[in-house]
């Protein structure tokens, strides 16, 4: 339960301020329409996010359809045969994103630039910031997303 | 921390910061990024000076140098001064902010340290000093410019020091 406005969701708590909360979830719809990175590596890379941060509930959330094996088997991505070198050079840059972004290495960024090129690194950061944002705010709101589907972890 | 760009910045000189960074080579975003930092500064009800505290504590956390050196225009014209930027330099901030600077310091430290371990006393004192609005425009303050400045750092070419910039909100 949120500590701010009780009873509402995150995305409802970004309706009480239309203004700012209406441009921050335009820019997170935007990101999905990129033709720089395919939506399903995003969305991979932002579940990815939600199990670093502990977030069940955005890792229930389903903003593109992704393969049930590969949810089952993303926590061990590094060993799983499931994920092409496209989705395991952009994991391993989500990873220390997360954790550090000034961690990042030229050799992870031109993992990244060797398959979705300049412009795919810099959608892809745009991308995680706007995950990683949504994903804090729902854990320091206490506020759990919308439209939560389901999915066997 | 990466000292050579990892991205080549568009050729072209607008005068506009953001479209003329590397952001400026993805244009589908530029657009919403622009309207998100603009609405940041204009549409909340925390003042441009408060804004800009939470800004600079936020970069403190991400490292970088570029944030850090920034100053917006509109926060100086509201009041901030220097030695209210030194006062959230350190790690503890320091005694002589007020105690509603003290929480704004808080609530950013505990976004970028530990969203989800937010105690009742700081959420208490959080809604006894600030109103819903204030405090839903702070969580979405620092949410934009932490993945913006995340951003900035990510893409390397960060100097280890820059000198103090004074620049307007770019439209």
């Amino acid at each position: 339960m949120n500590w701010i406005v009780q009873g509402l969701d995150r995305e409802q708590l970004l309706d009480r301020l239309p203004a700012i909360g209406g441009a921050f979830r335009q820019l997170y719809e935007s990101v999905f329409e990129l033709p720089q990175v395919s939506a399903e590596t995003l969305e991979l890379c932002r579940l990815r996010l939600a199990q670093l941060h502990r977030s069940a509930a955005d890792f229930a959330l389903e903003e593109c359809p992704v393969s049930a094996p590969q949810r089952a088997q993303l926590q061990d991505w590094p060993q799983s045969p499931l994920f092409s070198d496209e989705q395991r050079a952009c994991l391993a840059f989500t990873e220390v994103y997360a954790m550090d972004c000034s961690a990042i290495t030229d050799a992870q960024a031109d993992a990244v630039k060797a398959h979705i090129g300049e412009e795919g690194l810099v959608a892809l950061l745009q991308a995680l910031g706007v995950f990683d944002g949504l994903i804090r705010l729902g854990l320091i709101w206490q506020a759990k997303p919308a439209g939560v589907r389901q999915h066997g972890q | 921390m990466g000292s050579n760009a990892r991205v080549q910045a568009p050729a072209q000189n607008t005068g506009n910061v953001i479209r003329d960074s590397a952001l400026g080579i993805v244009p589908r975003t530029v657009e919403p990024y622009l309207a998100l930092n603009a609405a940041v500064w204009d549409a909340g009800p925390l003042s441009a000076a408060e804004v800009e505290l939470a800004r600079l504590r936020n970069a403190r956390h991400t490292g970088c140098v570029m944030c850090q050196a920034v100053r917006y225009d509109v926060a100086i014209s509201d009041g901030l001064t220097e030695e209210k930027v030194q006062m959230i330099r350190g790690a503890e901030p320091d005694a002589e902010l007020s105690a509603r600077e003290r929480l704004l310091v808080a609530f950013v430290d505990q976004y970028n340290l530990d969203p989800s371990g937010i105690d009742q006393g700081l959420q208490n004192a959080l809604l006894q000093e600030f109103s819903e609005a204030e405090l839903l425009h702070l969580s979405l303050l620092v949410a934009w410019f932490n993945g913006s400045s995340r951003c900035a750092v990510a893409l390397g070419g960060m100097p280890d020091a820059m000198p103090r910039m004074e620049i307007s909100i770019p439209r």
